[in-house]
């Protein structure tokens, strides 16, 4: 546990009535300075705020926001949801994995790119949804793949 | 809910999710109803009923909407019922079956997730039935207190999993396997064992602790295969710990008596039997019925002991008959409570025991009531802080052998003048230093303000029978209730069969048997080395009295002693009344035949009375019923005499040595449950660790006065300062070798984990 985890901690609370208010925020602070939240950091959390592990394991579990293994500069979501695929999406995550060279759930070895499989991301009418970097991209049919990987976007 | 009142009504409606215990959480969907001047269907688990409101429970409407929900459901179901042991008792197959369409429309791959994952020893996990109604991670969560499943991910992703996937550690685990209504959780014992048409279903009751959970007992080719939970309506969930679920294989175990043993040597039963009916016949021809004793004990029915009990005193001419004991404390009927007490108590008090350890289920069911009530007031009197994470108990730490004054301390403070209390305290209270003032009053006014006061009770101070007495005299009209928490788990059954349950009579035998006044001592079923609190003084006894016999499903402590030693036939075996610690009188049919030679009681006492050419019926219909009160044991009125406490001793220097029943480790073997067992049984504090130079574990001997025995320890974060914690009746760290009380402690050698 860093240091620092405990005064975010406080702050967090702070702002909410109940302490699993601040769940989210202080996964999100936690993340942006590690880049990921390892097991051993959603223990921590729990702790902090004094809720169950089972608890913070579960909600982590649930957003795509959270990384729960280490990811490369850029992170692609593509969304897998109902309207997504019909809109092509499962095309669109085939392209992306032939031009980076790894599968959905994979690093690239450079560390440049994270591939991710997202469910729905409740943004349907802009179908096939992607993101980068949490940020929304959409529609992004299959062909513009290429673009969607050279979206600029801050990590 | 309009779920519950359809149930009342007798009409089904379909449920997953929901479970009354849980209460309502409308996950699944499952149970949709129509309800006039609604809208849209409603889910009947989480819609109050209210006046005047229609609901339609089937209808076009109804069928459309499950008939939909489980589309869904199956979207990603692998439809492999042919291989799974829920087949056949599946409410994914129930409802399909009744509600569902008859293919699916989806057409792509199925999801495919973890078949047969762990959740622990016990139970395994197939992630692709699962229909994620959370019945089984809100019951760890949210009704057990100890949230060791969680789900995780989102979407058709969505699983059941363990936290940080480790394997659950809650002996309230097993329960999941009843509440999934379909076959994603499956019991590792059980797993693909059988199918519904092979086995034999009977109603019985586990006798493995007093609590007597019903169960179902699922019996195949002679074997018992599965324990299930059975809830009886308006009294119990069904719940079982999981010593009650997976603990059957006792039956079964390597070290089970099936033969006899006859000067120590294998016999065939029948040999032995007429041998000991050869004995019994001598002993009393020669020295009169009263040189023989009985002692019963074990996991003996009620009729079991009737037999044996009209044997000895009919037939062999004896009085010398007593229930087995390990701990000295005796709780009159008249004061007995049931669990319906713990429902409607407003104050609980804990003497001595930990639910958790020694009742577990009982633990679940405080935790109810504190739920439900959250100003109940739950106070504990023990020689060490029985709170933990899932029951929050205000515990006021005695010394050894200071409970009943301790009590009696806080009693006479708030209910000052009271006559009945001068009688109590007549010989002094004695050196109370160092017990804190206020928790004292706390503890005063609860016991005696509180409306509807339920106490439970680990019998390990005899003197806490006649505070309890006077307790109960002191708040007159007010229901003073107690549950006795201590074993055999029949002893109540055992005294309406006609043995005396006092610890006196049993003394009484074996101080004779040392003394030389004894031919011959029985034991049925009772393992006293084992479990009477006194270990040397039955070491005596075994040594003087001329023809010592067992009769026990596992040869008894000591057993060279012993000049025979003959197989019983256990519970579930055949059929037996078993009374819980609720003087409550249950049924368990028999689900099996007695393997090997092993024969119930009735077969010996009638071989033997035979061979004494006695005349000697056993009706068939003795019945432990009483037609007053029902299933519970007749009632008594309470003793209306208070014996004197003795004065409490002053607190030693040192350390103490203190225990407690842990059901995992009461003395009836199991394999499956082994993993479970604890190898570093004993409990220390992490300060006294540290004192001793112990960091995670050590085997350490204790001793007092040229006794002593060894015992492996754990540091344990929660444990009392000052105390060594052994549970009672280890085989290879015998609690009666030593008694509890001051104790030298030293290291014999540290382990450090692995
Ligand atoms: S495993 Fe069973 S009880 Fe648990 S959520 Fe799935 S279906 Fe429900
Ligand atoms: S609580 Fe006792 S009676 Fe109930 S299942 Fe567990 S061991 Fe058996
Ligand atoms: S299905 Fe992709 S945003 Fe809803
Ligand atoms: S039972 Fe009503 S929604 Fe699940």
């Amino acid at each position: 546990m860093k240091p620092e985890w405990k005064e975010w901690a406080q702050e967090a609370k702070a702002e909410f009535p109940k302490a699993n208010s601040a769940l989210l925020p202080l996964l999100h602070r936690i993340q942006r300075a590690e880049g990921w939240l390892a097991p051993e950091t959603l223990s921590d959390v729990a702790e902090l705020l004094n809720l169950p592990v089972q608890y913070v394991e579960s909600v982590a579990s649930f957003y795509s926001l959270y990384f729960k293994q280490p990811v490369g500069k850029k992170v692609v979501h593509v969304c897998v949801g109902l309207s997504c695929m019909l809109a092509g999406s499962d095309e669109l995550m085939h392209r992306l994995e032939e031009k980076l060279g790894v599968s959905q759930g994979q690093t690239t070895p450079d560390g440049a790119y994270t591939l991710l499989e997202a469910e729905c991301l409740a943004a349907c009418d802009l179908a096939p949804v992607a993101q980068v970097n949490l940020r929304y991209k959409g529609p992004v049919p299959p062909e513009k793949a290429d673009e969607l990987l050279k979206e600029e976007v801050s990590s | 809910m309009i779920a519950d009142a359809a149930a009342k009504l007798g009409i089904d409606v379909p449920v997953y999710c929901y479970h009354e215990a849980l209460g309502p959480l409308g996950a699944c969907r499952m149970c949709l109803v129509q309800v006039e001047k609604m809208p849209k269907l409603a889910t009947a688990c989480t819609t109050a009923v209210s006046e005047g409101m229609v609901v339609h429970t089937r209808g076009p409407a109804v069928d459309k909407g499950r008939k939909g929900v489980l589309e869904f459901l199956l979207i990603n179901h692998p439809l492999d019922c042919p291989v799974c042991d829920k087949g056949g008792e599946c409410f994914l197959q129930d409802y399909t079956f009744q509600y569902g369409p008859p293919a699916g429309r989806f057409e792509e791959p199925k999801i495919q997730k973890v078949k047969d994952g762990p959740i622990n020893e016990f139970i395994l996990v197939d992630q692709e039935r699962c229909v994620l109604c959370q019945r089984c991670v809100r019951f760890m969560g949210e009704y057990v207190g100890e949230p060791q499943l969680l789900l995780e991910g989102r979407g058709v992703e969505t699983v059941v999993t363990t936290v940080d996937h480790e394997p659950a550690t809650s002996q309230f685990s097993g329960n999941v396997i009843d509440l999934c209504p379909v076959g994603a959780l499956l019991s590792v014992p059980y797993h693909h064992k059988a199918r519904p048409w092979n086995i034999e279903r009977e109603e019985s009751v586990c006798t493995l602790c007093p609590v007597g959970c019903t169960t179902l007992a699922t019996g195949r080719d002679g074997h018992i295969v599965r324990i299930e939970g059975r809830p009886v309506p308006d009294r119990s969930w069904g719940w079982l710990c999981d010593r009650g679920r997976f603990g059957f294989d006792f039956a079964v175990n390597p070290s089970r008596l099936i033969t006899s043993y006859l000067e120590g040597r294998e016999e065939a039963a029948a040999r032995t039997t007429r041998q000991v009916g050869q004995w019994l016949r001598d002993a009393v021809s020669q020295h009169g019925g009263n040189s023989v004793a009985f002692v019963a004990g074990g996991l003996h029915s009620t009729e079991e002991a009737y037999q044996l009990n009209r044997f000895a005193r009919e037939v062999v001419g004896t009085e010398r008959l007593a229930v087995s004991r390990d701990v000295p404390g005796y709780l009159p009927r008249g004061l007995n409570g049931t669990f319906a007490d713990i429902d409607d108590a407003d104050a609980v008090v804990l003497i001595g025991t930990d639910p958790y350890e020694s009742v577990p289920v009982v633990h679940l069911r405080l935790r109810d009531r504190a739920r439900a009530l959250p100003s109940l007031k739950l106070m504990g009197v023990a020689p060490r802080s029985l709170s933990r994470e899932t029951l929050r108990v205000d515990t006021l730490v005695t010394h050894v052998g200071q409970e009943a004054a301790v009590l009696a301390a806080a009693l006479s403070d708030a209910a000052r003048g009271h006559a009945v209390l001068a009688e109590l305290v007549s010989n002094g209270l004695g050196d109370l230093s160092g017990i804190d003032g206020e928790a004292l009053a706390e503890l005063g006014s609860t016991l005696v303000n509180s409306e509807h006061l339920t106490v439970l009770w680990d019998g390990l101070e005899a003197d806490v029978e006649p505070v309890l007495v006077a307790l109960q005299s002191v708040r007159g009209d007010k229901p003073t209730r107690v549950l006795p928490t201590w074993g055999p788990s029949n002893w109540r059954g055992f005294e309406r069969a006609g043995f005396d349950a006092r610890i006196e009579s049993l003394t009484g035998i074996l101080e004779d048997a040392r003394d030389g006044k004894l031919q011959m001592l029985v034991l049925w079923g009772a393992d006293l080395l084992r479990e009477y609190p006194d270990q040397e003084l039955v070491r005596q006894a075994y040594a003087r009295v001329p023809v010592l016999v067992a009769e026990s499903l596992f040869p008894p402590a000591g057993h060279e002693s012993f000049k025979a030693i003959l197989p019983q036939a256990g519970p579930g075996e055949v059929y037996g009344t078993y009374v819980n610690m609720e003087a409550r009188l249950q049924v368990a049919m028999p689900s099996v035949q007695p393997p090997g030679q092993a024969r119930p009681t009735k077969t010996y006492v009638t071989a033997w009375a035979r061979a004494m050419e006695k005349p000697f019926v056993l009706q068939e219909d003795w019945d432990p019923y009483d037609d007053n009160s029902g299933d519970l044991v007749p009632e008594e009125s309470v003793p209306r005499e208070v014996r004197p406490i003795a004065p409490a001793s002053s607190a030693p220097d040192g350390y103490e040595l203190i225990t407690g029943v842990l059901v995992i480790e009461n003395g009836i073997p199991s394999d499956f449950l082994k993993p479970r067992v604890p190898q570093y049984p004993g409990r220390i504090s992490p300060s006294d660790a540290d004192r001793l130079g112990i960091r995670n574990q050590a085997v350490i001997k204790l001793s007092r006065e040229g006794r002593e025995m060894t015992a492996a320890v754990a540091v344990d974060p929660a444990m009392t300062p000052g105390r060594i914690y052994m549970p009672l009746g280890l085989a290879d760290a015998p609690v009666n070798a030593l008694g509890t009380g001051a104790v030298n402690v030293t290291v014999i050698e540290e382990v450090h984990s692995a």
